[in-house]
């Protein structure tokens, strides 16, 4: 279809009503039911936020950041981490990667979009927010750099993947490029809203800016071999299975550094005893989600990896699958495990009762929103297979 | 132009809630809203009886310190948190986005969400209400029977508060994180 010089190349054949055609297989029947009940549970979280606003949420003003916050961040992880796999092929000139560029590229638009959906939801006031981030811009504020760069980062996307359906492979590396840049400026800035909390030991340091990096990339491989997964039905033709399995070596190297990263971190947090971050790190130790967390992101994907040396791809798509479970885990840790030790203990003469743990847990509404953020995610994807050939073209 | 300050002489404080009422009632503040622009830190009393640590049982009232390097300034990304000419920190209703970042910086746990307005609120020093009218103290000052704070401007030499600080010892709250309150507890 052609919009003056825009030239947007849709699938041969596609129409509205092809988005509602597709193969009656039982797995995907129980994915399009799964995917209409995500949505369904949006439509329903956000009429519950309209008519009860903030209060439809478990958010305190101890614990003011909750579960959408960490939806979010799942979210924007999982977009940079699609550009850097994406990357790897148009940016970087790896051909073995090169197949999946355009799937990527398009996964990362497609998932920032639902974070941007759910974060809509947390903050209080979005307009507000869309006008004076322009009129006043807090140039000292990690928040505003990273959302200035994530909208860039967004625009820069949209137009790679406008290159990469009319090959248009220079102009692709291009804007490829310099959205990966800006992305991952836009990440790290994300993992200095919490590295910057000076009052708040256990996140303040320079850990989650580059952290944050690192797990994006483990996040995007874990979502190659589910996408791949699918787009193949788990038969992966041999050109994928070499891709695939490359990227499960690299997962396994990313995931080792990530476990090296995790125990340095929690060792530093608890040696010498240090007051309101030594007894924190202790008592993330101890929480089942924190454990869920190691288990299911770290553990069992790298020893998928070390059994296999990535040469089951389809072993790997299921431990991908429980990895983005783990990932999952891994953003509300990060969110709740912050929040974890009230302010007022912290100062350095206050007379409070005896120091207790900040609880939260997360209100219908929040699961609600979040769960839909996902139903999103899946139906713009699908809209996207449907409307684009996502696949590498003959002879590239 | 002035830099205002307060020192609280908070070991002659009675935990009365005086002031929390009377900065309620200036301000417009929600009954109910606890520990939301000022509150009284309590201490219970340590050890068992009949070894009880009766220093342990002291009140410690405190409210947003002021700072001179707010953190919860640095991380608006609207510049709704700004000092003023007087060196407050105070909200921009219109461009607070309620981020909650501001809450979550905050060393000293002193911000609240405002719930009529919902953007997030905090001391103001009675800036927007007895200060207008032309008035010295603040609320919470005035009402004091024991007189534990002293309000005024850090910069006037000749002023009560600098005096005080002058001649009496003091410390403040979490120094080392760089905020440089401006409010001083009296030892």
């Amino acid at each position: 279809m052609k919009i003056g010089f825009i030239n947007i190349p849709f699938k041969e054949g596609f129409t509205i009503k092809s988005l509602f055609s597709f193969e009656k297989t039982p797995t995907n029947l129980l994915v399009a039911v799964f995917t209409l009940a995500l949505l369904a549970s949006f439509v329903v979280g956000v009429a519950m936020f309209l008519t009860h606003g903030h209060h439809a949420y478990n958010v305190t003003r101890e614990h003011p950041w909750g579960l959408l916050l960490a939806v979010y961040i799942f979210f924007v992880v999982s977009s940079t981490g699609l550009c850097i796999i994406g990357s790897l092929g148009d940016v970087f000139g790896f051909k073995d990667y090169m197949m999946i560029s355009k799937r990527a590229i398009f996964g990362s638009i497609v998932t920032i979009l639902a974070g941007f959906a759910v974060i809509l939801f947390e903050i209080g006031h979005p307009v507000t927010m869309l006008i004076y981030n322009v009129l006043s811009p807090g140039l000292t504020s990690a928040i505003w750099w990273m959302g200035t760069l994530y909208g860039l980062y967004l625009t820069f996307m949209i137009i790679e993947f406008y290159f990469l359906l009319n090959n248009d492979m220079k102009k692709a590396k291009i804007f490829g490029l310099t959205g990966l840049l800006v992305g991952l400026a836009a990440h790290s800035n994300l993992g200095s809203v919490f590295g910057f909390l000076n009052a708040r030991p256990i996140s303040n340091g320079v850990y989650y800016p580059t952290y944050f990096i690192l797990t994006a990339f483990i996040t995007g491989v874990f979502l190659a071999f589910i996408v791949m997964g699918f787009r193949y039905k788990l038969n992966f033709p041999a050109k994928a299975k070499v891709m695939l399995e490359g990227l499960a070596k690299i997962q396994g190297l990313l995931i080792s550094i990530l476990i090296f990263f995790v125990t340095w971190k929690m060792l530093t947090d608890i040696y010498g005893g240090m007051p309101n971050r030594s007894e924190v790190a202790v008592h993330i130790l101890g929480s089942w989600t924190f454990q869920a967390e190691v288990l299911l992101a770290m553990v069992l994907p790298l020893l998928v990896v070390l059994t296999t040396m990535g040469r089951k791809p389809v072993l790997m798509f299921w431990a991908s699958m429980i990895g983005m479970v783990g990932i999952f885990f891994m953003r509300y840790n990060l969110v709740h495990d912050t929040q974890l030790k009230p302010l007022q203990m912290l100062k350095i003469k206050e007379y409070q009762l005896a120091p207790e743990w900040i609880h939260y847990f997360p209100s219908p509404a929040e699961m609600l929103i979040s769960a839909g953020g996902l139903g999103l995610c899946i139906a713009m994807y699908y809209v996207g297979t449907k409307m684009f050939n996502l696949d590498e073209e003959e002879g590239h | 132009m002035a830099r205002y300050g307060m020192v609280l002489d908070y070991k002659n404080c009675i935990n009365c809630k005086a002031c929390e009422v009377a900065c309620k009632e200036e301000n417009g503040i929600l009954m109910g809203a606890d520990k939301h622009r000022i509150w009284v830190g309590t201490g219970e009393i340590e050890g068992q009886y009949p070894l009880l640590d009766l220093t342990s049982n002291v009140f410690q009232p405190s409210q947003c310190q002021h700072c001179d390097d707010a953190p919860c300034e640095d991380v608006c990304p609207t510049q709704a948190t700004f000092t003023d000419e007087n060196g407050v920190v105070r909200v921009d209703v219109e461009k607070c986005i309620l981020c909650t970042y501001c809450m979550n910086a905050c060393p000293y746990d002193a911000r609240y969400i405002e719930e009529r307005t919902m953007t997030v609120d905090k001391c103001t020093f009675c800036t927007d209400t007895r200060l207008a009218r032309g008035e010295t103290t603040t609320a919470c000052q005035n009402t004091c029977p024991t007189k534990v704070r002293i309000f005024g401007d850090l910069d006037d030499p000749n002023s009560e508060i600098s005096e005080v600080l002058r001649v009496r010892e003091h410390f403040s709250l979490k120094s080392h994180l760089g905020t440089n309150p401006k409010l001083f507890y009296l030892t």
